[in-house]
């Protein structure tokens, strides 16, 4: 069998668990993501099988977060089985490839909640001076 | 330590400077002239391209000339006679290759596809997030751009993010991911016209956007529009920016420069075309394909010409030619030439003096002028016979 062009040099047995999962590249304070199939058992910086795409998590220009995916090695992967890790999942769901992953939502929530608090907390301050001044 | 860095920032701050000195920030104006409709199927059409590119020509020398390029090494090889005829029909479909048009077609409008929308994920992130299907093997065009908004709605990404994606994970050689300074501002592109430099221009542009691009069709207007004042259309002929310009005035009903450019330099059959393709586009009642099947008829195409060229160079300066020929050689041209200039300078003079024509004085003039040199060169050629004893034919 011919090997796919993004193919790495991890080796792995026939009927081991595989995961489709971020591996951290980059450097300190400047995260890049390579997202790979490799062997569930195994750390993030040893051979992959497969390298399927990349996220850069850092805002670019244009104020947007780049994910590169190789769509379908992923459904070849996933239809062989592969497990998916919950940050892959997580964005493989926003990519709109998967159902969205329940965190996703959990996540949308809480930043709701958090923006209401703070906009309710910025009122009543504004409020507050507004009588003081008065008064 | 604290010096160093504040005499490095100074620098940079004066690099700064220089910069901005050099060029004034005025945007690229836009073109005067737009197509108003599709034109892709007046382009494509076989006749319309025909024309092109016999008004194109092929002139080897021009497709084959030293450019810029890193590599302008030539390789010297024997050949039997037989090696290098075939050897010569390879050179002329290369240079065909070279010569291909970039296509005219409308442009690209902008349109929005949701794919799902999903107010229950509105602020999951403080940003959008785009992604690339980057799946081996995929053409641009088919190359899937998605975006999820931060209010949560999942769409195809718009052209110009589609094409910027594409430029980043697939980069094509030459393309750059913004815009060259060049085209982005006023003054550098005024300069690069101002000295004519035309194909410069042309080629970049092609590299740098699409044809169905506003970009393209704007910049590639304001070439021509600026062409067509300074009138030095040979700098582009042979190339293959001729026939998009060509087509370009045709369509504007502004050929007459270009035409009495064809004129002077007398390439006639090309002015013929030229009038027949403007007939064409704007559906003018005149019957044209009757001439130019005569003309077709006494005229070699453009790469019959250039391989008989190439022949020529392979014939031994010893070796007899007819006598012929030698007339042909020293007057330029043949019986065939002088019937084929009558024919054409029938249809050009309709055309000037149908309402079509905007500078008649100026075309009638060319005409006239070539029609007093024709005259000469056919009374040469007649004495040139009569005193060789060859029988007229």
């Amino acid at each position: 069998m011919s090997l796919s062009p993004a193919s790495g040099i991890g080796r792995f047995y026939k009927h081991s668990a595989k995961i489709i999962r971020f591996v951290r590249l980059g450097c300190t304070n400047r995260p890049f993501y390579h997202i790979v199939v490799m062997e569930r058992r195994k750390n993030q910086h040893q051979p992959v099988i497969e390298q399927v795409g990349s996220y850069d998590p850092l805002p670019n220009d244009f104020n947007e977060r780049l994910v590169a995916l190789n769509t379908e090695r992923i459904r070849f992967w996933l239809g062989k089985g592969a497990h998916i890790s919950d940050p892959a999942a997580e964005l493989l769901g926003v990519a709109g490839l998967l159902p969205i992953h329940p965190r996703t939502y959990m996540t949308a929530w809480r930043n709701r909640r958090k923006l209401a608090e703070e906009q309710a907390e910025a009122a009543a301050a504004g409020q507050a001076e507004s009588a003081s001044a008065s008064a | 330590m604290s010096l160093l860095r504040y005499v490095r920032r100074l620098n940079a701050l004066q690099g700064l400077q220089h910069c901005r000195r050099e060029v004034s920030s005025a945007p690229a104006k836009s073109a005067t002239l737009k197509y108003d409709q599709d034109p892709q199927p007046l382009f494509t059409d076989s006749e319309t391209q025909r024309l092109l590119q016999s008004m194109t020509q092929l002139q080897l020398d021009k497709v084959f000339r030293k450019r810029t390029v890193k590599d302008n090494r030539s390789e010297t090889k024997f050949m039997t006679n037989e090696q290098l005829e075939t050897e010569f029909l390879q050179i002329i479909e290369k240079a065909k290759h070279l010569l291909k048009m970039p296509p005219i077609v409308k442009i690209k409008q902008d349109t929005e596809r949701i794919i799902a929308k999903d107010p229950a994920l509105k602020d999951f992130a403080t940003t959008k997030y785009v992604f690339t299907d980057i799946t081996f093997g995929l053409p641009h065009s088919e190359r899937k751009v998605v975006v999820r908004e931060t209010d949560g709605t999942l769409a195809y990404a718009s052209l110009d993010t589609t094409k910027r994606m594409n430029q980043l994970y697939f980069p094509l050689e030459g393309r750059k991911s913004y815009t060259p300074r060049m085209f982005a501002y006023e003054e550098l592109l005024h300069k690069c016209l101002e000295e004519h430099k035309y194909e410069f221009v042309l080629d970049r542009l092609t590299v740098q956007y699409e044809p169905y691009e506003t970009e393209f069709h704007n910049l590639s207007a304001r070439v021509f529009e600026h062409l067509n004042e300074s009138k030095q259309f040979d700098l582009l002929r042979s190339t293959r920016h001729f026939g998009p310009m060509a087509f370009f005035y045709a369509w504007h009903r502004c050929i007459d420069d270009l035409l009495y450019d064809m004129i002077r330099r007398d390439y006639l059959h090309n002015a013929v075309e030229l009038i027949a393709l403007t007939y064409k586009i704007h559906k003018i009642p005149v019957e044209y394909t009757e001439t130019l099947a005569k003309l077709e008829a006494l005229h070699p195409t453009p790469d019959e010409s250039a391989l008989s060229e190439l022949r020529g160079f392979l014939r031994r300066p010893e070796e007899k030619q007819g006598i012929e020929q030698e007339i042909h050689t020293a007057i330029g041209k043949t019986e065939q030439d002088f019937a084929a200039d009558d024919i054409s300078l029938k249809f050009i003079e309709e055309y000037i003096a149908s309402e079509h024509s905007l500078k008649k004085v100026q075309l009638e003039l060319a005409v006239q002028t070539l029609k007093e040199i024709n005259l000469e060169k056919l009374q040469l050629f007649q004495g040139l016979k009569k005193a060789h004893g060859v029988q007229a034919s």
